[in-house]
């Protein structure tokens, strides 16, 4: 029984480690499309705040200056997205595309000084009182900040969200630019405020891929996972709160693949190999299906985007 | 005014001097990025080694040219710039080299890998599964739990070369030894190897390896969490200083050098050259300290015993995973047999397909 429980317990951490990326960037989208703008371009933010973090890491040896430039890297990225958007009211869709390839581009030009580098960590709670707890201190210890920050996030963006003035109207533009507008708000700042905090939530997000989880840089590192967190905020029905889930059933699936190897269980690894895309899926054809009508949660505003793009 | 036209005619005609002196034109084409710390960074370090050692040679290269038509549209461009010689280096590049090859007779081209030749084009690889055996001796001197841990990308007969002799050098020294495999279905995907490095420490391995793009991401997991590492492709030693085992890397120059030299002097052959641990194209990387003395007198002597062919890494009797009888004893698996290799050895965990 107990090995059972560690068993379990060794795959809910794998499945947080694996998640936490994903779900920095489910959280900042959410905030984005919030506000009536879809960025498609979060996996460009993320591999320039990925390779920007682990080169100021390696440059200045601390680690911490790293996830603070990711954050900025993403941000700056992010800024062509809103001046191609709300500036000169480009097709969002596209603008995003932009964005993605320019960050991958960027990002492969400019990391090639810094392969093979060995930069520092942020370390982990082992050491501290956490691991000292009678058996979930072996997993807690291994712990890293990014995956505290990035809980922590949750709530700060919920109060945020459902709790402030601020938030109230951050909200309404997502729902329509006209209310806003008649409302005596200019909708232009939160636009761009929502813009620029994707751009942060994804930049972390490499921060915590390069500078965090795997301390190194390759090009392309993170191998989807940035398109993969636009679709859960579709899952996670543009909810902080849901986000965890949802970026948890990806992080799951995705350490049950490797796990399920790891134990020699006798299925298809081509098989397994599906499993952080087919359990997500299915569990958005599901949720969908009492939800046609109400759209899912979706801010009214996107709505434009979409038609727009067809 | 004077002085400027005697100094343009001057770097005119220098250009022109250099312009004659040289140049071979030599093309590299890499499937991925030629900075991945891995098998691209592997052949590139090969260009730089031509562009070191030899002077009448100009290099070129394309990075990130998947292995469909794209990659003969860059070849002809190349050729059409004027190189002679063409490194298609990936597996995939082999049958669009062939039609290339055929077009234009008078270049050269040598395929990185393949199993196919033509007037023009010959291949060249080297047998590294001769070092991942040596390595795989290391581990199995080196481990205390008996498990092995490999992160693998796709199961592709090279793949499958290395898994089979890690383990097999490794249950020579240390029959109860078994190899735990975990595919990632990507060449570079550091967060998933990163992950399946965790899982395989969890469940018991103690020594890992892999054979992926990059090393780095599975040596730094496993000294983080305490446990031994064998690199691949590029030592990553300095990412262990304390578990690092011993790494099976690539050295391609002297052998790159030997294609174009034959190219120029008209000794090109249109043959299958394979490098070994005896050619220095594939070989051990140093020792880290966590290997003992005597542990490295016996990879060394089993190392010797290689290079002199009184041992051979796919002589029998070789059993596949459920037993049955591959190889019996007194044979040994042809260069064609190891070069299409599609099973996992007796005392590797782990699916094909």
């Amino acid at each position: 029984m107990e090995s059972f429980i560690t068993e379990l317990l060794t795959l809910l951490f794998a499945a947080l480690r694996s998640a936490t990326p994903v779900l920095a960037v489910v959280l900042g989208e959410s905030m984005t499309q919030r506000s009536g703008v879809i960025n498609l371009g979060v996996e460009g933010q993320m591999l320039l705040g990925a390779m920007t973090g682990f080169a100021v890491a390696s440059i200045t040896g601390d680690p911490w200056l790293g996830v603070l430039a990711a954050c900025a890297a993403g941000i700056a990225l992010s800024m062509v997205h809103a001046v191609l958007v709300l500036g000169c009211g480009a097709n969002q869709i596209a603008s995003g595309v932009a964005v993605l390839i320019l960050g991958g581009g960027l990002s492969a030009y400019y990391g090639i000084p810094f392969v093979g580098d060995k930069i520092d960590t942020l370390g982990n709670l082992n050491h501290t009182f956490v691991s000292d707890i009678p058996l979930l201190g072996q997993f807690l210890g291994p712990i890293t900040p990014t995956v505290l920050i990035t809980l922590l996030a949750i709530p700060v963006i919920s109060v945020f969200l459902f709790r402030t003035r601020t938030g109230l109207r951050w909200r309404s533009t997502g729902e329509s630019l006209d209310i806003t507008r008649n409302l005596g708000h200019n909708p232009a700042p939160y636009q761009l405020a929502a813009i620029a905090f994707g751009g942060l939530m994804s930049g972390f997000a490499g921060a915590a891929l390069a500078v965090d989880y795997t301390a190194n840089w390759v090009e392309g590192m993170t191998a989807g996972r940035g398109l993969v967190a636009v679709g859960l905020v579709i899952v996670a029905r543009w909810n902080p709160w849901y986000a965890l889930p949802a970026a948890l059933l990806f992080g799951a699936s995705e350490a049950l693949n490797l796990k399920l190897q790891s134990w020699g269980v006798d299925i298809s690894p081509y098989l397994l190999a599906t499993l952080p895309y087919l359990i997500p899926l299915s569990v958005l054809i599901l949720s969908y299906r009492g939800l046609r009508a109400s759209g899912g949660g979706m801010p009214a505003g996107l709505k434009v985007v979409f038609q727009s793009a067809r | 005014m004077k002085k400027t036209i005697r100094t343009l005619l001057a770097s005119s005609i220098l250009a022109m001097s250099v312009q004659a002196a040289a140049e071979t034109k030599v093309g590299f084409i890499y499937v991925g990025p030629k900075t991945d710390y891995g098998y691209n960074y592997a052949q590139d370090q090969g260009r730089l080694y031509l562009e070191e050692h030899m002077d009448d040679v100009e290099t070129v290269y394309f990075e990130n040219i998947p292995e469909n038509a794209d990659v003969q549209r860059v070849m002809e461009r190349m050729v059409r710039s004027g190189v002679e010689v063409v490194f298609p280096t990936s597996y995939g590049y082999l049958d669009h080299a062939l039609k290339v090859a055929e077009k234009y007779p008078e270049v050269h081209f040598a395929h990185s890998g393949g199993l196919k030749t033509s007037d023009n084009l010959m291949t060249y690889f080297a047998e590294i599964d001769q070092a991942m055996y040596l390595a795989g001796v290391a581990a199995g001197l080196t481990t205390k739990t008996n498990q092995l841990g490999f992160i693998a990308a796709h199961p592709i007969p090279q793949v499958l070369r290395n898994i089979n002799a890690f383990t097999r050098g490794a249950q020579s020294v240390n029959p109860d030894v078994t190899t735990s495999v975990i595919w990632t279905s990507s060449w570079s995907d550091p967060t998933k190897e990163a992950e399946a490095a965790e899982a395989l420490i969890s469940d018991g391995a103690d020594v890992l390896t892999g054979h992926v793009d990059s090393p780095i991401n599975y040596v730094q997991v496993a000294e983080r969490r305490g446990v031994y590492s064998v690199g691949y492709h590029a030592d990553a030693s300095q990412f262990a200083p304390k578990g690092w085992l011993v790494g099976a890397i690539w050295n391609w120059g002297p052998m790159m050098e030997g294609i174009v030299k034959s190219a120029k002097d008209g000794t090109w052959k249109s043959e299958h050259l394979r490098g070994d641990l005896l050619t220095g194209a594939a070989k051990l990387s140093d020792f880290g300290s966590a290997v003992s003395e005597e542990s490295q007198q016996e990879v060394l002597d089993r190392q010797a015993s290689i290079m002199n062919e009184e041992f051979q890494v796919w002589a029998g009797p070789i059993f596949s995973q459920d037993g049955t009888e591959l190889v019996a004893e007194g044979d040994v698996m042809s260069l064609e047999e190891t070069e299409k290799m599609d099973f996992l050895v007796k005392g590797v965990k782990g699916r094909l397909k």
